[in-house]
Formats: structure tokens, sequence, C-alpha cells
């Protein structure tokens, strides 16, 4: 199967400053894979999508996509005002490209279409991703980059956007990349997985790539690991 | 009421209708200091337009343009935050301002005055506001998204910088037209009292731009026939009046749970 890759990065590394925060990072991304980065924090993975999105310039190597490609993104965090008068409804009509109708969205994240009017402060945390995962779904897109909260989501609504997730892969054949905190997910649900800590540490399949070396040059020696492979 | 006052009242309500909706954007995008800030920005406009005998309003856009690059090439120049440069922008411009511009005016200039206006200031001033209102309706999604999410909207290939850049000249006009009505010192009782209160109240955000604009102009049209009743500065009671909604709307305040 010589298919062309969605995306294709090579060499690619990003300064803040003087600093490196990622430096000299390849791999490739093919059509509905599973592509998981890995890393401990301050790793530079967020600045990877970041700079993956174009909301981050690239210091030098280059990123492919490929011609046309429809990307989505799940932002780790999306931080809406209590008092902010919007509700779920307008927050979907402010996609600038569409493909799909908001309620045809909202199916998909298994939302009902009585949430439209709903307010956007009022949604939980683990509601509010849904819904962004709804956003990302509007222009029916090849790719989707979701950063994996590290804080305030409920266990019950993760395992529920996993499994989301897995669906729309599954039947969309969407490709995505995945900034993962749960090495559960990675073995769960990645084809391959990167480890990056500012420079690549690894690239493969879970099972050959996650060795225990690996794992522990990657996290230290007493990390704790939340890695439940059966 | 003669046809004067009847066609600078109509004004007034389209300058402030075009306050409320560039400030309901805003208080969202938490730029409200800046635009106060700013509003600093048109005194020594006005005071040059006195001086040198040409309409302040021309004068007030000039300087204000001025200012609004001037922070724009010292932002991208120092990396500054942009409310520190605002901050040593607004008060040396006020203080400028007021050295320059006659003892006589210095209040009208500071608190406003619609006693010297012409059909010819209020066409033009009308004018404005439909052009600044016509522009927030086209642009009012993307105007939203970069403020709510700036990183979906970097996504989704909304720039932010150039949001940011139409928000400031729309600030810049919306000042201009404004500052005859309430004067430099009180643009926010237009601009941003108004959007406050709205957000207190609104259930959506079509309903919070739209109460925004009807609670700016409502606040101008009632300052207006007050001071025009008891000849008192139309500024002062635009304020008073807004004011008063917004310790009103703090009762209904729509919290989340």
């Amino acid at each position: 199967m010589a298919e062309k890759a969605l995306l294709k990065v090579e060499n690619l590394t990003v300064h803040a400053g003087a600093h490196d925060i990622i430096r000299n990072i390849s791999f490739t991304l093919n059509q509905s894979e599973v592509l998981a980065i890995i890393g401990p924090n301050g790793a530079g993975k967020s600045v990877l999508l970041k700079t993956l999105l174009g909301i981050m310039e690239p210091t030098s190597g280059s990123i492919e996509w490929a011609e046309n490609v429809r990307v989505g993104y799940l932002p780790q965090r999306f931080l809406v005002d209590l008092y902010l008068p919007m509700t779920v409804g307008e927050f979907l009509d402010l996609k600038p490209q569409r493909v799909h109708s908001n309620k045809d969205v909202l199916k998909l994240v298994n939302i009902e279409e009585s949430w439209l009017p709903r307010r956007l402060a009022h949604l939980s945390s683990g509601q509010l991703q849904r819904i962004l995962l709804a956003w990302a779904l509007l222009d029916d897109p090849q790719v989707l980059l979701f950063d994996e909260p590290t804080e305030n989501v409920d266990v019950a609504g993760q395992e529920s956007i996993y499994a989301l997730l897995h669906h729309l892969e599954e039947t969309m054949k969407i490709a995505i990349l995945i900034v993962s905190h749960d090495l559960h997910v990675v073995y769960q649900y990645a084809n391959n997985v990167l480890c990056l800590n500012q420079k690549m540490m690894c690239f493969g399949t879970p099972d050959v790539t996650l060795t225990k070396s690996t794992l522990t040059e990657l996290y230290g020696e007493h990390a704790h690991f939340r890695h439940h492979h059966e | 009421m003669n046809a004067l006052q009847i066609i600078t009242l109509i004004s007034g309500i389209l300058v402030a209708a075009a306050s409320g909706a560039v400030g309901s954007i805003l208080v969202v995008r938490k730029m409200t200091l800046l635009s106060d800030a700013l509003s600093h920005v048109a005194l020594p406009g006005i005071a040059l337009g006195i001086l040198l005998h040409f309409d302040p309003l021309l004068s007030g856009i000039a300087v204000l343009f001025l200012g609004v690059l001037l922070i724009w090439y010292i932002e991208t120049k120092t990396n500054l935050a942009i409310e520190s440069i605002t901050g040593v922008l607004f008060v040396t411009a006020l203080a400028i301002g007021a050295l320059l511009i006659p003892q006589a005016d210095i209040l009208e200039a500071f608190f406003g005055s619609v006693k010297n206006m012409t059909v010819l200031n209020a066409l033009v001033q009308s004018g404005v506001a439909l052009g600044i209102l016509s522009f927030i309706i086209g642009y009012l999604k993307p105007l939203a998204l970069s403020a709510i999410a700036p990183d979906l909207s970097t996504a989704a290939r909304v720039s932010q910088s150039r949001m940011e850049l139409f928000l400031l000249i729309l600030i810049a006009f919306t000042i201009a037209v404004g500052v005859s009505f309430v004067g430099v010192l009180l643009m926010s009782a237009l601009l941003i009292v108004p959007a406050v209160t709205a957000k207190n109240i609104a259930n959506s955000f079509k309903g919070f731009v739209g109460l925004s604009m009807a609670l700016s102009s409502l606040s101008l049209a009632a300052g207006l026939t007050l001071s025009n009743m008891y000849d008192i500065n139309p500024g002062l009671m635009t304020v008073i009046v807004s004011a008063c909604a917004f310790f009103v709307s703090l009762v209904f305040r729509k919290k989340a749970l």
C-alpha cells in the first residue's frame, strides 16, 4: 500500500527565544492511523501540536500536509468565562469552514439536539470537550489533533471521549494525532507512538517501542507510569 | 425640541449603538482598559482642532490613529504588555491635551457637549456610526471567535493579529464619534458599561450584542433628553443612566451553575 501520507514532518525544530523547545522531530501520519505523542511535562508536546497547526512558527525543518487536507483540533484547555452569554448552537455557528450541520455533528458525539440552546458556561468540562469535538468535526476532517487535558476532566468523561474517538477513527477513517499522558490509552488505541523529550526518543508501534528502558529514559528512574497493559 | 436637537438625538442613538456593539466584543475579549485609555488619546487631537480652527472630529481621528499605530509599533518592537504601553501613552496624552486645550473648553472636552453641534457634524457622525455597525455585523463571527477561543480561531485560519487590528481601528472610530456626546473621560459610559450590563442578563451572544447596543442607545438618548430639559451636561447624565442600568442588572445576573 503506497498511499500518500497525510502529514510528513522532517527535522522539525522550534525555538522560543534562544532555547530549543523541540529539536529534529521527524515522523509521518497516514490515513486512519492513530499516532500518540508521549513525554514528560515540558517536553514540547503541545508546542509540537501548535506548530503543526500553524499557531506557532517552526524555526527549521519542514511540515508537509497532504494537499487540501482538513485538520480538526481539540485544544487542551478551553476556558469559558462563567458569564459568557453564548449557546452551544451559537458557538458551533462560529466555525468558518463547515461541511456538516450542527445537528449532524452533535449526533456524531452522542449529544442530543436539545443541547443547541444551552449555554456553554453551564456545561461540565467533559461535556465541553465533546462540544469541542463536535466543533472539530464540522468541516469533516481527515485528521484530528487532540491535546489531551491533564486536569479537570472526570474519568468517566475521558473514557467516553476515547471510545468516541476510536469509533470515529473506525467509521469515518479519521487519522488521529493525540498528545497523551496515559499509557493505557496509548497501548489500547495507538498504532504508533512518538516519545518526545525535546528531541525524539523513540518512534514505532507501542508494544515494540515502549520498553522499560525507553520509558525510564523518558520519564526518569522513579517515575510512576499509569500503565495497565493487559 | 428643534430640528437640530432631533438630528443630534438620532446621530447620538446611532453612535451609541455602534459603541455598544464594539464594546460587547471588547468586554468578551477583556480589552476594556485599552479602549478607556485610548479615549484619552483623543484629547490632544481635540485640542489641536480647537486651536487651529478645524473640525475636532477629524483631528481626533488623526491623533487616535497615531496612538493606535504607536501602541502597535511599541508592542511589536519591545514585547511590553499592551496594557503597560497604553498606561504610559494615556497619561501622556491627557497631560499634553489638557495643556493645549483652552481653559474655557476643557470641561466640554472632558465630559462632552452638544451645544456646538452642526447638522454636518451630526450627519458625519451618523455615517461613521453606520459604517462601524455594518462592519461589526459583517465580521461578528470571526471577531467573536478570536475573542473567546484564540487557539481555535488560529487553527480555523482566522488571524488573531488581523482581528486585533480591526478592533483597534473600530475603537478609534467609535471614540472619535462618541467623544462629542460624552467627552474623553466618559467614553466608557457608551463603550463598556452597557456591554457589561448586557453580559449580566443576556442568554445568548446575539442577545448580548443587541442588548448592549440598545442599552447604550437608551442611556445616551435619556442623557441627551435630560440634559436638554435641565441644562445639565449630557455626558454626565448618560453615565448616571447607564450606571443605574448596570446596578439593576446585577440583581438579574445569570450565573453559570
